[in-house]
């Protein structure tokens, strides 16, 4: 349940091309301050910053603040619900249980 | 997969439960059409419970895949044992839709006023591990473009 629902979460964070190529430029970098990502995305520093809440609270970029800067760098392993099948066919059949206890239910009361 | 990368990684789901049912009648709801499409939520098209029988299910589609689940009935024993393999998913996708070659497995165990319900679904190959995320400097420049893809956004 709680994986299906990290799925959603990353997916929905990435799906923007914009805030995916946040992402992407901070997967390629150590770490990047909101200026220096402002610089290189085209749009404004509001809208990226914004971005980066996003897929923070996805769990895909951690923050590291040092004096007035905030650095901010991709969290690889925040993609790992993206390969989790099992965590999709888990949900899945303990649901489909779930299903096949109240058929049972009904045929056989 | 790339050289290098670490060995695959071979993985099952497991659901155990005790159900207040007779094994002949969990098992009419594991084998019978109508039925399976009712707590399944898919409707297995061209089912027969022998062994050799090819079946499909539609689910959501993903990507490149049409969302089709092929299967084959590999073994029956009444009121013991339901095997059938179940394939689907594309190669371009990643989570859910990804390729799978796998098997599930359902067992009965008539014990004290029901039954033993037991479903292994097997062979899920997870390419990646831990240290394949640590180390995926390459990996998800592949990975992310086709997010859009699995979401149904349009991709720029």
């Amino acid at each position: 349940m709680i994986q299906t629902v990290a799925i959603d979460t990353v997916l929905r964070a990435l799906a923007d091309p914009t805030r995916r190529a946040v992402f992407e430029r901070l997967a390629r970098a150590e770490e990047v301050n909101v200026a220096e990502l402002t610089r290189t995305s085209g749009v404004t520093q509001g809208a990226v910053s914004q971005h980066l809440k996003a897929l923070k609270l996805a769990g895909l970029v951690v923050e590291r603040p040092q004096g007035r800067n905030v650095f901010y760098r991709a969290r690889p392993e925040g993609l790992s619900p993206l390969f989790d099948w099992l965590g999709h066919y888990d949900s899945f059949w303990r649901d489909r249980f779930a299903d096949l206890r109240a058929l049972l239910k009904e045929i056989d009361p | 997969m790339k050289d290098g990368e670490t060995p695959a990684n071979v993985q099952e789901i497991v659901v155990d439960e005790v159900f207040s049912h007779a094994p002949e009648t969990i098992w009419k709801t594991l084998t019978s059409g109508d039925l399976m499409a009712r707590w399944l939520g898919m409707a297995p098209a061209g089912f027969a419970p022998v062994v050799g029988n090819r079946f499909t299910y539609q689910t959501t589609p993903a990507g490149e895949w049409d969302g089709t689940i092929r299967c084959e009935v590999l073994e029956v024993i009444p009121n013991e044992r339901f095997v059938y393999s179940w394939r689907g998913g594309h190669d371009g996708n990643v989570g859910y839709g990804s390729r799978l070659d796998t098997i599930v497995t359902f067992m009965l165990e008539g014990i004290d006023g029901g039954t033993r319900l037991r479903l292994v679904h097997s062979g899920f190959v997870l390419p990646r591990n831990d240290s394949a995320y640590r180390n995926m400097s390459g990996g998800w420049s592949q990975v992310v473009p086709q997010i859009g893809a699995i979401t149904g956004e349009e991709d720029s």
